[in-house]
């Protein structure tokens, strides 16, 4: 867990300073009216002023302790603390992520078991094909679709474009301003879930399918169960622990997706704030972004584990005796 | 060697597995499919293009489109040249070479190829001479100046801007409709192939290349080395690759080899793990360690006698990585992070779909999309297709 969270900021760490361009360059702009002896202590002065002057593993400690008190600078397009911003951001972003995963899962599982019990037949086929079809679907091209057809003027008018609430949204009633909420989440949570739904159903059904071959099954129909009892308390109790797993490389697909969701949308979350920041070129902001998707995949997998434990009973994550 | 040797050679793995591919239908499909794309990306100047091929001027017979090829265009020729040399050179091995040496003379063939192709862009791209010809063939044949021209199928060039014409939808000129500044979709939609098709191939090579060494020396030598390989894995499986992506996006300038390269260098985890479980299997056979006993250098143990036995799994990941590289390249024109937009890009036509003004171009986003999304459908299909013909397990299973 510490090792990956190091990683994972050394690699930011790293390819901002492997980009070409130091900051102080980048202020001090092309040449200009400076004398060059003057300009290389106007730049000596800067790169001290900013900590560039010394080696990079003591840069890569300050930003690290910097970055430990959640203190990533300031935006240089909002002129506001960068930490400020994602606190803004990042809600939105997890709400987004969440209620798609819990749509994946509440839909692919059914499906997945309604597919595998019945492999080969007609709804069998149709439905992998339609899966497999969804799965390779280009999300922006899909977002862009329904905008166009759902949201504008030209086709129909049924959703709104852009955002997450309307304007007059606060002056609603409780519900209605639910409802209002919940009206402008459909299209980006289609977009956002319909990937990862094709994906969970298709291992759903292999892992299933695995199962329901086995040999216990057999037992367990020979016994006489019926086969409601075969397929939930014996086969899905047993193929439920991949699926679990499989949220752990869900997860990045998604978080990295809503770049994509958020931007189609402009809905104001984490995606946005990272794809407005490298449009403007707002490196704290972009190197801050990087870390925290970094740590909300991190917080995922955790998760992930945790409820793999408590599915498996032969799991224990403490040690060996 | 007699013709009763050769049958003695029996059916080799990689023969074996392109029997139980090519029984498939949707395999076939699929990689008739990918190359007549590929066909498609080496000639798009020949099929689309604003200059004739043959025009007659004042008597006099030019070939303006030949005269006026970059060093792009060749590159992309030169390398669709080796590129069927080497397929058909693989082709004969297996015909004329005993499988005992299959693998070394592969292994040279691919080498002299690659080096002939990377030389030859060098070169092409330093020495040959930028030509720009920016006479308007169509005015010319209108005023009576020219004559007996042919222009290729579709007769517009992909940079062409021509307000009056911008953003109609397909007619019997432009079949496809044409975008905000008036240039034609179907142009530009066949030039975009080669971006996409380069973009995959290319990234998947470098991330393929980076992913095998790496997994191979995890595998081989396990232990320390693999213990801290694979917490370097571990890190880059749980780094968001598309946030790392645009992050590098950022920070550096945004040329088509820069996203070639960004995407491979972070695209590589999948090949290592699965080299690394290949490797893991076969460092305790036998043909292993008479090889170490030899005293063959590591290189040739793990790239000559290791590699050919292990690639299969990371074939089909490959696959998968080309759909996965394709479709990465073309959100990040289509967010735009991607090649500057005179290049045509099918992720960057898309998102010029819905006008400033809300009004929906349908044409502008659902061509560019179907295209991504039939290619990116074909590799994956391709992938799966592959992967049930090299596992068994999973051939009788599903």
């Amino acid at each position: 867990m510490i090792p990956t969270i190091l990683g994972i900021t050394i690699m930011v760490f790293a390819i901002s300073r492997a980009a070409p361009g130091d900051p102080v360059s980048l202020s001090m702009g092309p040449g200009g009216q400076m004398d060059a002896q003057r300009a290389a202590d106007v730049r000596k002065v800067r790169m001290a002023l900013y900590g560039l002057d010394k080696p990079i593993p003591v840069q890569y400690a300050i930003w690290l302790k910097r970055v430990v008190k959640l203190d990533f600078g300031d935006s240089i397009k909002h002129h506001r603390p960068v930490i400020d911003l994602i606190k803004e951001r990042l809600p939105v972003t997890i709400t987004l992520n969440l209620i798609s995963i819990v749509i994946i899962y509440l839909i692919s599982i059914p499906l997945g078991i309604f597919t595998a019990v019945r492999q080969g037949k007609f709804s069998d086929k149709v439905s992998s094909i339609i899966l497999f079809m969804l799965w390779s679907l280009p999300s922006m091209w899909v977002g862009q679709m329904m905008i166009g057809y759902f949201c504008g003027p030209t086709f129909k008018n049924w959703f709104p474009p852009a955002g997450l609430s309307s304007n007059f949204a606060d002056s609603l009633p409780f519900f209605p301003w639910l409802g209002d909420r919940l009206w402008h989440l459909v299209l980006p949570v289609i977009c956002l879930s319909y990937s990862g739904f094709a994906y969970l159903t298709k291992q759903v059904r292999a892992g299933m399918l695995d199962n329901l071959r086995s040999d216990y099954i057999r037992t367990a129909r020979a016994k006489g169960l019926d086969n409601w009892t075969v397929t939930f308390r014996h086969a899905f109790r047993n193929s439920v622990i991949p699926i679990i797993t499989i949220m752990a490389s869900l997860l990045p697909a998604m978080i990295g997706g809503s770049v994509i969701i958020e931007s189609i949308f402009s809905i104001p979350g984490m995606g946005r704030l990272a794809f407005e920041a490298i449009t403007t070129r707002d490196y704290n902001v972009v190197m801050a972004v990087a870390t925290t998707a970094g740590f909300l995949d991190i917080v995922g997998l955790l998760l992930a584990d945790i409820a793999y434990a408590i599915a498996d009973p032969r799991i224990s994550f403490e040690s060996m005796e | 060697m007699n013709e009763a040797d050769k049958k003695n050679w029996g059916t080799s793995y990689g023969q074996l597995v392109w029997q139980q591919f090519s029984k498939n239908r949707t395999n076939l499909v699929c990689l008739w499919f990918i190359i007549i794309l590929f066909t498609i990306a080496v000639l798009a100047p020949f099929i689309a293009n604003d200059k004739p091929l043959i025009i007659n001027i004042n008597g006099k017979v030019h070939f303006p489109l030949f005269d006026t090829l970059t060093a792009n265009d060749y590159s992309v020729f030169l390398a669709a040249i080796t590129g069927i040399t080497l397929v058909s050179l693989i082709r004969r091995n297996s015909r004329k070479i005993d499988p005992f040496l299959r693998s070394g003379v592969l292994w040279k063939q691919v080498l002299i190829c690659t080096g002939i192709l990377l030389v030859g862009i060098i070169l092409l791209q330093i020495f040959f001479p930028r030509k720009l010809d920016a006479t308007d063939y169509r005015a010319m044949i209108a005023s009576g100046k020219a004559s007996n021209a042919i222009f290729p199928l579709v007769p517009y060039g992909y940079g062409r801007t021509d307000i009056k014409v911008s953003q109609k939808p397909p007619s019997n000129e432009h079949w496809l409709g044409t975008d905000d500044v008036g240039s034609d979709v179907l142009c530009r939609l066949i030039h975009g192939t080669r971006i996409s098709l380069s973009v995959g191939f290319v990234a998947v090579g470098i991330s393929s290349v980076i992913g095998i060494v790496f997994g191979a020396i995890m595998g081989y030598f396990g232990g320390k080395i693999d213990f801290i390989g694979m917490r370097l894995l571990e890190i880059m499986m749980s780094v968001p690759t598309f946030f790392l992506i645009i992050t590098i996006v950022a920070f550096f300038p945004r040329s088509l080899l820069n996203i070639m390269i960004i995407i491979g260098i972070t695209s590589w985890t999948d090949d290592a793990r699965f080299i690394r479980a290949e490797f893991f299997k076969l460092r305790n056979q036998d043909f292993v360690q008479a090889a170490i006993s030899l005293g063959l250098p590591l290189r040739s143990i793990l790239f000559r006698h290791m590699l050919p036995n292990g690639i299969a799994p990371v074939l089909v990941s490959i696959t998968f990585g080309v759909a996965g590289a394709i479709f990465i390249e073309s959100a990040l024109s289509f967010l735009g992070f991607g090649v500057a937009p005179p290049t045509p890009s099918w992720g960057q036509m898309l998102s010029t779909g819905v006008s400033t003004t809300g009004e929906f171009l349908w044409w502008l986003t659902f061509f560019p999309g179907l295209a991504i999304f039939f290619t990116v459908t074909a590799y994956n299909l391709l992938g799966e297709g592959l992967r049930d013909a090299i596992d068994p397990k999973l051939r009788k299973a599903v």
